[in-house]
C-alpha cells in the first residue's frame, strides 16, 4: 500500500512536573469526577497528521510522565525523537530555571540535531506571573532556539507551537536531503549530460 | 448500540472504507478513505461512557464490525492508549473519546469498531 505521508516526526515534551506538558497534548480538562476507561489508563502518544508547504507531515507526540526528573530521562528515552519542546510554567521561577537542566540532559542523551524548542505555558495568568516574556525570549536566544508563550487551558498558540517546531524538523530534514544527493549525482555528472539532475530541472519548471 | 451489517455494506467498497472515518462526537477526521481493511470478529470493548467507580472491571459491549489498520501511521488523527496487557486502546485525538477501537501490540494491527465512529463524504 501506497504511504499516506511524506514524513513522520516524532516530538516529545519535556519539562518539570505541573508545567501543563499532559495539557499542552491532551485536552485540558479540569473535571477530574468524570472518569472514563480512557482517562483512567490515560493516553501514551497521539498520531496527527498536517499538511506543511503541500507535504503531509505524520506527527507523533509523546507525553512524559510526571515522576520522570531530568536526571532519570536517559538515551532510551530520546531515542528517535526528532523534535523537544521544552516546556515551562511563567507562574513558576524553578520550572523556569530547570530548563537549563533540562536542556543538559537533552545535550547528553539525545541525537545532536534534534530540534528544540521552548515554551512558557499558562501565560493566559498574567497576574500570577513570575517569568517575564522578555526572560523567556533571552533564554531561547541563548540557546539559539524557537520560543512562543502558550496556554492549553486558553488554547492559546499551542496547534502554532507544533507547527513551528514541525516546519523546522522539516526544514532540516531537507537541507540534509538537499546536501547529501547532489554531491553523490555531481561527481557522475559529465558537463555534456546536464540533463541529469531531474530534481533542479523539475523545480525549475514549476517555478516558470 | 445499533451494530447492524446492513448499514455498514455501503461503507465498504473493495474491501476498505469507501468514504472518510470520524469522531461522532467533534468529527475529527481518523482514516482518509481507502485506508482501512473491513473485518469482521467478536471484540470485547470497553464502553465509553463514564464509569463510577475505577476499580472494577470496566463494563464492555461486544463489536464485530472493524476497520483494520496494519501501519499505525495510516491513522489521520488518533490517541494510543497506556498499555494494558497487551492491548493500547485507541481514542479520538481531538475530544479523546474513546475506545473507539483498539491496538495489538504483537501483531502490531490497530482496530477501529465502525459502531464507535461516523462516515462521511469528503470535504
Ligand atoms: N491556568 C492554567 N493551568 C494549566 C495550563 N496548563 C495546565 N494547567 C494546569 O496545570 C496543572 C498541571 O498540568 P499537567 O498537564 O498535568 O502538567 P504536567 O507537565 O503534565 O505534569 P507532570 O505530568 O506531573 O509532569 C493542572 O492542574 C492543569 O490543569 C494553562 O495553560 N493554564
Ligand atoms: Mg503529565
Ligand atoms: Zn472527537
Amino acid at each position: 500500500m501506497a504511504k499516506t505521508y511524506d514524513y513522520l516526526f516524532k516530538l516529545l515534551l519535556i519539562g518539570d512536573s505541573g508545567v501543563g506538558k499532559t495539557c499542552v497534548l491532551f485536552r485540558f480538562s479540569e473535571d477530574a469526577f468524570n472518569t472514563t476507561f480512557i482517562s483512567t489508563i490515560g493516553i501514551d502518544f497521539k498520531i496527527r497528521t498536517i499538511d506543511l508547504d503541500g507535504k503531509k507531515i505524520k506527527l507523533q507526540i509523546w507525553d512524559t510522565a510526571g515522576q520522570e526528573r531530568f536526571r532519570t530521562i536517559t538515551t532510551a528515552y530520546y531515542r528517535g525523537a526528532m523534535g523537544i519542546m521544552l516546556v515551562y510554567d511563567i507562574t513558576n521561577e524553578k520550572s523556569f530555571e530547570n530548563i537549563k537542566n533540562w536542556i543538559r540532559n537533552i545535550e547528553e542523551n539525545a541525537s545532536a540535531d534534534v530540534e528544540k524548542m521552548l515554551l512558557g505555558n499558562k501565560c493566559e495568568l498574567e497576574e500570577k506571573r513570575q517569568v517575564s516574556k522578555e526572560r523567556g525570549e533571552q533564554l531561547a536566544i541563548e540557546y539559539g532556539i524557537k520560543f512562543i508563550e502558550t496556554s492549553a487551558k486558553a488554547s492559546i498558540r499551542v496547534e502554532e507551537a507544533f507547527f513551528t517546531l514541525a516546519r523546522d524538523i522539516k526544514a532540516k530534514m531537507e537541507k540534509k536531503l538537499e546536501a547529501s544527493n547532489p554531491p553523490k549525482g555531481g561527481h557522475q555528472l559529465r558537463t555534456s549530460e546536464p540533463q541529469k539532475k531531474p530534481t533542479s530541472w523539475l523545480s525549475r519548471c514549476t517555478l516558470l | 448500540m445499533p451494530d447492524c451489517s446492513a448499514t455498514y455494506e455501503t461503507e465498504v467498497e473493495e474491501g476498505q472504507n469507501k468514504r472518510v472515518v470520524k469522531c461522532k462526537f467533534c468529527s475529527s477526521i481518523i482514516l482518509t478513505p481507502t485506508t482501512a481493511a473491513f473485518s469482521t470478529f467478536e471484540y470485547d470493548l470497553p464502553v465509553m461512557k463514564p464509569n463510577k467507580d475505577s476499580t472494577s472491571p470496566p463494563e464492555t459491549e461486544n463489536i464485530s464490525y472493524f476497520w483494520a489498520v496494519k501501519d499505525m501511521f495510516t491513522f489521520f488523527n488518533v490517541g494510543f492508549s497506556n498499555t494494558v496487557g497487551n492491548t493500547k486502546y485507541l481514542t479520538c485525538a481531538d475530544c479523546e473519546a474513546g475506545p473507539i477501537g483498539y491496538h495489538d501490540i504483537t501483531s502490531k494491527m490497530s482496530y477501529v469498531a465502525l459502531p464507535r465512529v461516523s462516515h462521511s463524504d469528503p470535504v
